[in-house]
C-alpha cells in the first residue's frame, strides 16, 4: 500500500494515469460502436494531465508570468470546445511526461552538486574531558579535538595534532588518490579516512569550513547567469506574449482556431528556457567534481575565449623552493686555502643575518655539508636589489650580483672570468650570486628553483585547448627566466618585472586583442589577476579567499587543472551553444510545419517535448569526465636537498 | 522592527523545472507570517529564506513550499 501511496504522490502519476485513460479510451472505440465511452475516458486523461498545467498556468498569472503551463491550457481548453478530445488528451498527456523526464534528468545535471552536499559530514567524535562523545559536526568547537578513525569522514575543517593517516580529498580537490597526512597538515571536512588515526584539532566548523565555501560558490555560480542568459531571459519576456498575439492574429485570419491552437502548443519556449541553464549547471558542476571552481555563467563564456595564460614563475611554473645548485670557486690560484666549503661557508655566514628568500638554501646547504655559521656577522648591509655586504672576522664579504660588484669594486681583472661564469649559470636557469671578499671575487653559488614535472605538459596541453600565446612573468633576472621558459615550452618571457609591472603586461596582452588568464598566487600577484580577464588561484583548497574571490580557483596545486578548466570552459559554452541551436531550430521547423500544414498538436507537443529532453540529455554529457583525466598526472615528490648535494659537487 | 532576530534558512528543493516555479514558491513562503524576505534560485534549486524562527520554523517553510507543488529540506548551509 505504501508503494501505492508513493507513486501516486511521485512525478510518474499524473503521465501515468492520464495514460491509462488514453489506452482505455483507444480500447473502448474498439469494443463499442458507440464514441461515448471513448470520448469519456479521452477526456478523463486530458483533465487529470491537464488540471494541474492549469491551475499552475493560474497560479503563473498571478504572479505576473506569462509561461509555457498558460499556452497548454489555452491549447488544451480550445481543442476540448472544439470536440478534438484526442489533441487534448494527447498534448497535456504529453506535456506532463515530458515534464516528469525533464524533472528527473534536470536533477541529474544538478547532481554533481548534490554528490558535494551528500558528503557533508553529520557527525563528529571530538575528544572532551579524555572521553570520546559523539556530537553533530556542526557542534564541535573551533580549537577541539576531534578523532577521525579509518573509514570516517573528516567532520571539520582542520590541523593534524597527532596520529598518521591516509585521506581521500576526492571531494574538495578532484584528486581520488588517498593523501598521506601527519602532523601539521590541513584536513577538510567532508573527506575521508582511508586508514589510521587521526587527531585533528578544528579550525572551521560547518558553514565556516571549505567544503560549504566550495558548495556556496558553486550555487552561486550557477544561478549567476551569462550574458547570453541574460539576453535570452529579455527574449522570452516578450517571446511568449507575442506568440499569443500571433496566434490570435493567425486564427482570425484564416478563421482556423486549430491551427492557432496548435501554434501555440508548439511555439511554447520550453527548450529555450533551459537551454543555457542546464548546460552552466552540469558544466560547472562537473568541475566542482574535478576540484575546479568557476565563479559563473559570465565567466565560464570569458574563459571559453581565453587566448593567452600569464603564469608567475616562482611558485607556479616551479616549485617556490629555491635550492642551492652550484659553488664555483673563481680564485682558488691566489688563494690557496679556498675550497667550495669556504665559499659557500662565506656565503652562508654573510647571509646568516638576511631575510631575503635567496638566503635560506645558502644557508639550508651550508647546514647540511656541516659548516659552522656561528653567530651573526659583526655588521650587515642589505643592498636592495643588489645584495648583501656583511664584515666577517673584520673582512668585508659582499654576496650579490654583478651590480653589486660595481658598486663594490671589484678589480677589473676579475670581471671578465666572473660574468663568464655568471652567464653560464644564468643560461641553466639558476640565479647566480657573485661571493667577492675585500673587493675580489672569490667565488659564485647559484640557486635554482625545482621546475615543476609537469609545468611542459601544462604549457602542451593548454596549445592543444586553443591557447594561441603562454607567457611567463617574472621579477627573475632574464637569462634564468629565459632557460626555464624554454625547457617549459613557454612562447614568451617577460623578466624582470616589479608587481605593478606583472600588470602592465597582462594589460599589454589585453592590448594586442587576447583574453587573458592570469595564474598566480594571489599574494604579490593580486594587482595583475584582478586586470586580467579571468584570475585564476591555484592551490585554493586552504586558502577561503581565493575560493571565494578568485574567477577560477584551481584547489588542488595541480598545473594540469589549468588546461583541463580552459578545455571544461570551452565545452560548455558550446554546449550552451548546441543547446540554443537545438532550441531555435526545433521551433522554427515546427513553426514552418503548422503554417503549412501537417503538424498536429499532438505531434508538435511530442517534438518539443522531445527538444527540451535532447536539450538536458546533452548538457548531460557535460557531466562525463573526459578521457585524458585518466592519462597518468606526474606526482611530485622527493627531497631536493640530495640532488642538490650531487649538483655541488659535479660543479664544483 | 529589529526587536526580533531575523535567521536565514537555505531549503534545497528538488524538481525546478523551469523558472516560473521561481515567482509561485516566492509567493507562497513570502506569504507566512513571520517571513522576512524569500529568494528562489532556479539553477541551483535553492530557497533563501529570512525568517524570524520564533514565528516561523524551518518546517512551516518546507510546508509552504510543499504548497507550491516541490520538494525541499532544510540544509544547515
Amino acid at each position: 500500500m505504501n508503494k501505492v501511496h508513493a507513486w501516486l504522490h511521485g512525478r510518474w502519476a499524473v503521465p501515468g494515469i492520464s495514460g491509462l485513460l488514453i489506452l482505455a479510451s483507444l480500447a473502448s472505440s474498439r469494443i463499442w460502436t458507440n464514441q461515448l465511452w471513448g470520448d469519456i475516458f479521452m477526456i478523463a486523461a486530458a483533465v487529470v494531465a491537464g488540471v494541474p498545467v492549469v491551475i499552475k498556468a493560474f497560479n503563473a498569472l498571478r504572479a505576473k508570468v506569462i509561461g509555457i503551463d498558460l499556452l497548454v491550457s489555452v491549447a488544451a481548453i480550445g481543442a476540448v470546445i472544439l470536440a478534438n478530445y484526442w489533441e487534448a488528451a494527447a498534448v497535456t498527456f504529453l506535456f506532463a511526461i515530458g515534464h516528469a523526464l525533464e524533472t528527473a534528468t534536470l536533477n541529474k545535471t544538478r547532481s554533481a552538486l548534490a554528490e558535494l552536499i551528500a558528503v557533508a559530514p553529520d557527525t563528529a567524535i571530538v575528544l572532551r574531558e579524555n572521553e570520546q562523545v559523539e556530537i553533530d559536526a556542526g557542534e564541535v568547537g573551533n580549537g577541539e579535538t576531534v578523532l577521525v578513525k579509518n573509514g570516517a569522514k573528516v567532520p571539520v575543517d582542520g590541523v593534524v595534532i597527532g596520529g598518521t593517516g591516509a585521506i581521500d580529498e576526492a571531494s574538495i580537490t578532484g584528486e581520488s588518490i588517498p593523501v598521506e597526512k601527519v602532523t601539521g597538515d590541513k584536513v577538510y571536512a567532508g573527506t575521508v579516512s582511508t586508514g589510521g588515526f587521526l587527531q585533528v584539532q578544528a579550525t572551521g566548523v560547518g558553514a565556516d569550513t571549505t567544503l560549504a565555501r566550495i558548495i556556496h560558490r558553486v550555487e552561486e555560480a550557477q544561478d549567476a547567469k551569462a550574458k547570453t542568459q541574460k539576453f535570452m531571459d529579455r527574449f522570452s519576456a516578450w517571446y511568449t506574449p507575442a506568440i499569443i498575439v500571433l496566434a490570435l492574429v493567425l486564427g482570425l485570419v484564416t478563421r482556423d482556431v486549430v491551427l492557432a491552437l496548435t501554434l501555440l502548443v508548439i511555439a511554447c519556449p520550453g527548450a529555450l528556457v533551459i537551454s543555457i541553464p542546464v548546460s552552466i549547471v552540469a558544466g560547472i558542476g562537473r568541475g566542482a567534481k574535478d576540484g575546479i571552481l568557476i565563479k559563473g555563467g559570465e565567466f565560464l563564456e570569458t574563459s571559453a575565449k581565453i587566448d593567452a595564460v600569464a603564469l608567475d614563475k616562482t611558485g607556479t611554473l616551479t616549485e617556490g623552493r629555491p635550492v642551492l645548485t652550484d659553488v664555483v670557486v673563481l680564485d682558488a690560484g691566489i688563494d690557496q686555502g679556498l675550497d667550495s666549503d669556504e665559499v659557500l661557508r662565506l656565503a652562508a655566514r654573510a647571509e646568516a643575518g638576511s631575510e631575503h628568500p635567496l638566503a635560506r638554501p645558502i644557508l639550508e646547504a651550508a647546514a647540511e655539508k656541516g659548516l659552522a655559521v656561528p653567530g651573526l656577522p659583526e655588521h650587515t648591509e642589505p643592498v636592495p636589489g643588489k645584495g648583501i655586504v656583511a664584515t666577517l672576522d673584520g673582512r668585508r664579504i659582499a654576496v650579490g650580483n654583478v651590480a653589486l660588484l660595481e658598486q663594490e669594486q671589484v678589480a677589473e681583472t676579475d670581471n671578465s672570468r666572473v660574468a663568464e661564469v655568471v652567464a653560464e649559470l644564468a643560461a641553466l636557469g639558476r640565479t647566480p650570486m657573485v661571493v667577492a671578499r675585500d673587493g675580489r671575487a672569490i667565488g659564485v653559488v647559484a640557486v635554482a628553483d625545482k621546475i615543476r614535472t609537469d609545468a611542459a605538459e601544462m604549457v602542451r596541453r593548454l596549445h592543444a585547448s586553443g591557447v594561441k600565446k603562454v607567457v611567463m612573468l617574472t621579477g627573475d633576472i632574464e637569462p634564468v627566466a629565459k632557460a626555464v621558459g624554454a625547457q617549459v615550452g613557454i612562447d614568451e618571457v617577460r623578466a624582470g618585472l616589479l608587481p605593478e609591472q606583472k600588470l602592465e603586461a597582462v594589460e599589454d596582452l589585453k592590448r594586442q586583442g587576447y583574453t587573458v588568464a592570469m595564474v598566480g598566487d594571489g599574494v604579490n600577484d593580486a594587482p595583475a589577476l584582478a586586470t586580467a580577464d579571468i584570475g585564476v588561484a591555484m592551490g585554493a583548497a586552504g586558502t577561503g579567499v581565493a575560493i571565494e574571490t578568485a574567477d577560477i580557483a584551481l584547489m588542488k596545486d595541480d598545473l594540469l587543472k589549468l588546461p583541463q578548466a580552459v578545455s571544461l570552459a570551452k565545452r560548455t559554452v558550446a554546449n550552451m551553444r548546441q543547446n540554443i541551436a537545438i532550441a531555435l531550430i526545433t521551433v522554427g521547423t515546427l513553426m514552418f510545419g503548422v503554417i503549412f500544414g501537417g503538424v498536429t498538436m499532438a505531434i508538435g507537443m511530442l517534438v518539443h517535448e522531445l527538444s527540451v529532453l535532447v536539450v538536458i540529455v546533452n548538457a548531460m554529457r557535460l557531466l562525463r569526465r573526459r578521457r585524458d583525466r585518466f592519462e597518468s598526472t606526474p606526482v611530485r615528490t622527493g627531497t631536493p636537498s640530495a640532488a642538490v648535494d650531487d649538483r655541488v659537487r659535479q660543479t664544483v | 522592527m529589529n526587536t526580533t532576530t531575523s535567521k536565514k534558512t537555505i531549503l534545497r528543493a528538488e524538481g525546478f523545472a523551469c523558472p516560473s516555479c521561481v515567482n509561485k514558491i516566492e509567493k507562497q513562503v513570502g506569504r507566512l507570517d513571520g517571513v522576512e524576505s524569500v529568494k528562489v534560485h532556479f539553477a541551483s534549486s535553492r530557497v533563501e529564506v529570512v525568517h524570524d524562527p520564533d514565528r516561523v520554523t524551518a518546517d512551516d517553510l518546507v510546508a509552504a513550499v510543499a504548497k507550491a507543488g516541490y520538494k525541499s529540506r532544510a540544509s544547515a548551509f
